[in-house]
């Protein structure tokens, strides 16, 4: 898409050269073919040093763009990007895509339905119900018990095994908000990719990423009912139980582990190998790795041990 | 059904003027062809303004009845309205029904099911192994991803998405309890309208209403893993976060928000422009627009990091 299309799209006027767009990006991560966006002076930064070509910004932030780029100047730059979103955003079915690839000793259920550009390794089970979306990918020996769903694009690796009823690659919940109180779709263009030996329990739902992916790294284990938001990294041999819940961008080392109906908040860094027991409520980034954690707001479990010691004699205290 | 043939079901005598019962409804609802009960002295108050043309009573409500509704006498009246909601029940599936119509421009995969008597408007994309049950009427430009299900009679607007594995119209949790802790099923007869510009995620639940709709209004955005209970009504702009929860008959104004695994009792009113932070309990209606709460019990999110930090000073 050329940018001066866009900029007919948002009303308004192109600064600098037309050029070609494939697709957008965050600043940090956008190429010379991608279309990102600056929301503020806190970003001015990054700005200068972006490899971008085409920017959506404010008018304040024209100083800071690096040269020779071309630019639409926005009065709300985050309602804006999420307009332009849609232009970039796949349908939901390629019907253009190539026949789909089956691989050898596959079985795939009559009432199952595998869409036009599906790649499907050998020896994979797809029982009743499943859909694999177009241009999806699904490794070898991996079984997806009934009523799975795996959106377009989206990858699931070798020895995998996905549950009945779990949901792969469903949008992100992203929304720009109008001053009115309205929501504005932000497209969820990017993906899911499910890594080698993953288990994944039935009933949970892992989000596409708004650019790029959502990552599932190798031989980890989610139970039942877990969300997943968008752009989540989850290390290698994490695992985690039921009805647990992370917000999107947070990032995990490998073999932490996260006890039932436990939340964790958006864009966190956790250290390797720390567990959290069940119901716990992460709000912070965690630096060290190798402790275990409790309660909500988030202590170190044996120091919520000694809370909670407390909190009950003071029920039998008199004041 | 007549009248008659309701009190045998239930055990109620009844020798006035027979006539024909249409449906079920609450008190506040109810039509002159319409059964109602009471249940709880709670609603006595209600029996004097209803329209009912019949009310299902035990001997400690039956002489409050009046208007000219037909007082049908039983031991325990929870327990029969029960009972008679079954015989009210419509079937899952009817044959009878004209074939589905589709609109122009839609697509509806071969693999999905689209019900006799279902309606779907136009430039819709009706995706594998979806369901839309009978009576259902869903919008122009709506999007309904793989394994949605749509139960009969619900309603989906235009420009709606509807994310994976998620299910509209599923009953309701509504039982009455006997004495000896037995439990029968009250039948969820009411459906789900969810107006337009809508997006609900992935492996959503959204229950029908036991009598009347659970109510989703215009530009609501609810995450994945979300339990909408029966009766509920969600304002305008409404947003709903991952893994929240909201039991039966719970009323938001506009631009209310519920951060994610939240949840909220029944039988609430929340103020439009409210605000529950991540983990939030709500247990109690609020009247005040604009106010941001978070914990469980619930307080206002400035009360509760106070509180949190005292919390934290106790082991010191």
């Amino acid at each position: 898409m050329l940018f001066s299309e866009v900029a007919t799209y948002l009303n308004s006027d192109l600064q600098g050269d037309d050029l070609e767009i494939n697709s957008m990006n965050e600043l940090s991560l956008a190429s010379t073919s991608q279309l990102t966006f600056a929301v503020n002076k806190k970003y001015a930064k990054e700005l200068t040093s972006s490899k971008a070509k085409a920017f959506l910004i404010p008018q304040d932030l024209v100083e800071f763009l690096p040269e020779y780029v071309s630019y639409i100047i926005c009065d709300d730059v985050t309602i804006s990007m999420a307009y332009v979103t849609k232009l970039f955003a796949p349908k939901p079915i390629d019907f253009n895509a190539l026949a789909s690839v089956i691989g050898k000793d596959t079985y795939i259920d009559e009432m199952a339905k595998i869409e036009k550009g599906a790649l499907i390794g050998s020896n994979v089970t797809i029982m009743a119900g499943s859909y694999v979306g177009s241009n999806a990918k699904v490794g070898n020996n991996t079984i997806l018990y009934p009523n799975v769903t795996i959106y377009r694009d989206c990858i699931v690796g070798d020895d995998c095994i996905v549950h009945a009823g779990s949901a792969i690659g469903s949008d992100g919940f992203g929304y720009s908000h109008t001053k009115i109180g309205e929501h504005i779709k932000i497209y969820q263009n990017g993906n899911v990719i499910i890594e080698d030996d993953v288990e994944i329990g039935s009933n949970s739902s892992i989000d596409r990423a708004v650019f790029n992916s959502t990552l599932i790294k190798k031989g980890s284990k989610i139970d039942n009912l877990v969300h997943i938001a968008h752009n989540c990294e989850i290390g290698e041999y994490s695992i985690i139980a039921g009805q647990t819940g992370l917000a999107g961008s947070t990032k995990m080392g490998r073999n932490s582990v996260f006890g039932s109906q436990s939340g964790v908040a958006g864009h966190l860094e956790i250290a390797p190998f720390n567990t959290f027991a069940a119901r716990s409520g992460v709000t912070k980034s965690i630096k060290d790795s190798g402790k275990t954690y409790a309660g909500f707001p988030l202590t170190e479990h044996r120091l919520w041990l000694k809370t909670q010691a407390k909190i009950s004699k003071l029920n039998s205290s008199k004041v | 059904m007549k009248i008659s043939e309701i009190a045998s079901i239930i055990g109620a005598e009844f020798d006035g003027e027979d006539f024909e019962v249409t449906g079920m409804n609450t008190l506040k609802e109810a039509s002159n062809t319409e059964i109602s009960f009471v249940s709880n002295s709670k609603y006595i108050n209600d029996i004097k303004d209803t329209n009912a043309g019949a009310i299902i009573v035990d001997k400690s409500t039956k002489d409050y009845v009046q208007n000219g509704s037909v007082a049908l006498v039983v031991e325990f009246a929870y327990w029969q309205m029960a009972t008679l909601s079954k015989y009210f029940a419509p079937s899952i599936e009817d044959d009878t029904l004209a074939k589905a119509q589709i609109g122009e421009g839609t697509k509806v995969s071969s693999k999905a099911e689209v019900a006799n008597g279902a309606k779907i408007g136009k430039n819709c994309m009706i995706m594998a192994h979806v369901y839309i049950g009978a009576e259902s009427v869903i919008g122009d430009n709506t999007t309904i991803y793989p394994n949605v299900t749509v139960y009969r009679d619900c309603i989906v607007g235009n420009e709606c998405i509807i994310h994976a594995n998620t299910t509209i119209g599923s009953d309701g949790f509504g039982f009455a309890t006997s004495k000896l802790g037995e439990h029968r099923k009250i039948y969820q007869n009411g459906n789900v309208i969810i107006e337009d510009d809508v997006e609900i995620g992935s492996s959503t639940t959204i229950d029908r209403a036991v009598f009347g709709s659970t109510f989703i209004k215009k530009g609501v955005r609810i995450d994945n893993l979300v339990q909408i209970g029966h009766n509920c009504v969600l304002g305008e702009y409404s947003v709903i976060v991952a893994q929240a929860g909201i039991a039966g008959s719970t009323t938001f104004g506009r631009n209310v928000v519920m951060g994610g695994q939240s949840a909220s009792a029944g039988h609430l009113n929340i103020a439009p422009f409210t605000t529950f932070a991540a983990r939030s309990g709500i247990t109690k209606s609020i009247k005040q627009s604009g106010l941001t709460f978070a914990g469980f019990p619930l307080m206002e999110h400035r009360t509760w990091l106070r509180l949190q930090a005292k919390i934290a000073r106790l082991l010191k």
